[in-house]
């Protein structure tokens, strides 16, 4: 593994109101790698995700993001958004653009790549989805899984140097989940660096080099997958994976 | 009784075809300016900024919260002693339509920008949209199909709010049936062509209002 680092997240804390949902994290992510996330419900799984990208901002603490502190306010988010990019639960698809314009629309406003090129990078990731053919589409017309599989390539035309996903197939009808997650395995098996929030344990296991186990705000327990499911330490895991499994 | 009615409008039509065509234009050039001016109340007061929220809150609750009346005469009562210039009963009860519908037109384009999904701005802000293009091309083209059958429908509205302005003798289809009135001393004779204009026009517009609506359904399926 190499040791560049995409994420750095140091001391970083969350609250909403009264409640505190991070804390005081350090935690990193390093290239290439795909690291799940998994814990109970309202453990602040997706908070810390969605700190990543600065979609939440931090109460305190900061991330870095390829050695740039993101967190400060002067930065312009917007730019660094355009190398990380995020595929949610429910799709967000744009529901008043074709296909093609979904994945087209943000390179050519804001990162001023030609039409032309936008649509070739387009197509081409359109085929490697099984897309290809609904590209004059509009999104009611597509599946829970072609929607999901459209919001990962259009997260992708940006050519992101990571990819964070929030519990990408929980709102998928179980037919369609597997579809989902072989795009995700081969992006895995491209070295594209992960983040993804699961709830399906076989995939965190398969896909994953490492496991961060999250319970009340705190990231209780990491390690490989074997080193998490095989042989837990901590008594939250224990109790997690005992329900889960 | 029919036939005074009949005579009335053989006699008079084009009074009152004229003050058709007034209220229209007043009740277009009404929502048009207000559109305007209401989509920039609806920005400032989606923006965070403390200071326009209290003001857009404070323009929006006194215009929604006192009566309409009110505002004209007040209106027709202070624009003249304040502006430097001189300034029509018409310009005055214009400008007071205008002040009064921008509210209602900003709360209309606050909800159609507020009801499109919440994810919709996540998934733009995430690819790296900037917050002008998402407003432009994410949140707007969809918020628009909330937000023009709303305005079709103050539009209607207008066209009868408008008949306030006759207090004031402001051309449009309710001072029409006051100047026949004066002329012939037949009231509700008068009445009963103006009401019967102002229901053709409405709900000619409701219908069509109706149809664009259905289309726009349409071109989300
Ligand atoms: N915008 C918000 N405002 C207030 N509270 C919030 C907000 N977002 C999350 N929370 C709260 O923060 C806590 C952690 O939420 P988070 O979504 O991060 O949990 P999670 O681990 O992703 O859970 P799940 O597995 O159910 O998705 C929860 O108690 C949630 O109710
Ligand atoms: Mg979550």
């Amino acid at each position: 593994m190499t040791c560049k680092k995409i994420f750095e997240v140091k001391d970083l804390s969350k609250s909403f109101g009264k409640l505190e949902v991070l804390k005081n994290i350090n935690e990193s992510i390093y290239e290439a790698e795909v690291v799940c996330i998994i814990g109970p419900s309202g453990s602040g799984k997706s908070t810390f995700l969605r700190c990543l990208n600065l979609l939440e901002k931090p109460t305190s603490g900061k991330v870095f993001f390829e050695d740039v502190d993101i967190s400060d306010k002067s930065i312009k988010i917007n730019k660094y958004r355009q190398k990380i990019g995020m595929v949610f639960q429910s799709f967000n698809v744009f529901p008043h653009l074709t296909v093609l314009e979904n994945i087209t629309l943000t390179p050519v406003l804001e990162k001023k790549v030609s039409k032309e090129d936008a649509k070739n990078d387009a197509f081409e990731l359109l085929k490697r989805v099984g897309l290809f053919d609904k590209r004059d589409e509009y999104p009611t017309r597509l599946s829970g899984g072609q929607k999901q599989r459209l919001a990962i390539v259009r997260a992708l035309a940006m050519k992101p140097d990571v990819m964070l996903f929030d519990e990408p197939t929980s709102a998928l009808d179980p037919e369609m989940v597997k579809e989902v997650l072989e795009v995700i395995k081969d992006l895995a098996k491209s070295n594209m660096t992960i983040v993804i929030v699961t709830h399906e344990m076989g995939f965190a296991r398969e896909v994953s080099d490492r496991i961060l186990f999250m319970d009340e705000g705190i990231i209780a327990e990491q390690g490989t997958p074997s080193e998490i499911f095989d042989n837990p330490q901590n008594e939250r895991t224990i109790e997690f994976l005992g329900k889960v499994l | 009784m029919v036939e005074t009615v009949i005579d009335l409008w053989t006699k008079y039509d084009y009074v009152y075809i004229n003050g058709l065509l007034g209220t229209i234009y007043l009740a277009a050039i009404t929502v048009f300016i207000a559109t305007i001016i209401g989509t920039v109340i609806a920005i400032m007061k989606l923006s965070e900024i403390k200071i326009f929220d209290f003001i857009t809150a404070l323009y929006i609750g006194v215009l929604r919260g006192t009566p309409i009346l009110l505002q004209l005469y007040f209106f027709w009562l202070v624009l003249p002693k304040i502006t430097p210039f001189e300034l029509s009963d018409t310009v005055c009860i214009v400008i007071a339509l205008i002040v009064n519908a921008s509210a209602y037109v900003a709360e209309i384009i606050r909800a159609g920008i507020q009801a499109v999904d919440k994810g919709q701005t996540e998934a733009a802000k995430s690819l790296g949209l900037s917050d002008a293009n998402t407003m432009k091309k994410i949140i707007l083209p969809q918020a628009i199909k909330n937000i023009l059958p709303a305005l079709g429908n103050e539009y209607i509205t207008m066209i009868k709010q408008t008949s306030l302005a006759s207090v004031f003798f402001v051309g449009e289809l309710m001072t029409s049936y006051k100047t026949v009135q004066s002329a012939t001393f037949l009231a509700v004779p008068s009445l009963v062509i103006v009401g019967i204009i102002y229901l053709i026009i409405t709900t000619i517009l409701s219908k069509g209002l109706n149809i664009f609506e259905r289309r726009l359904r349409l071109n989300d399926m």
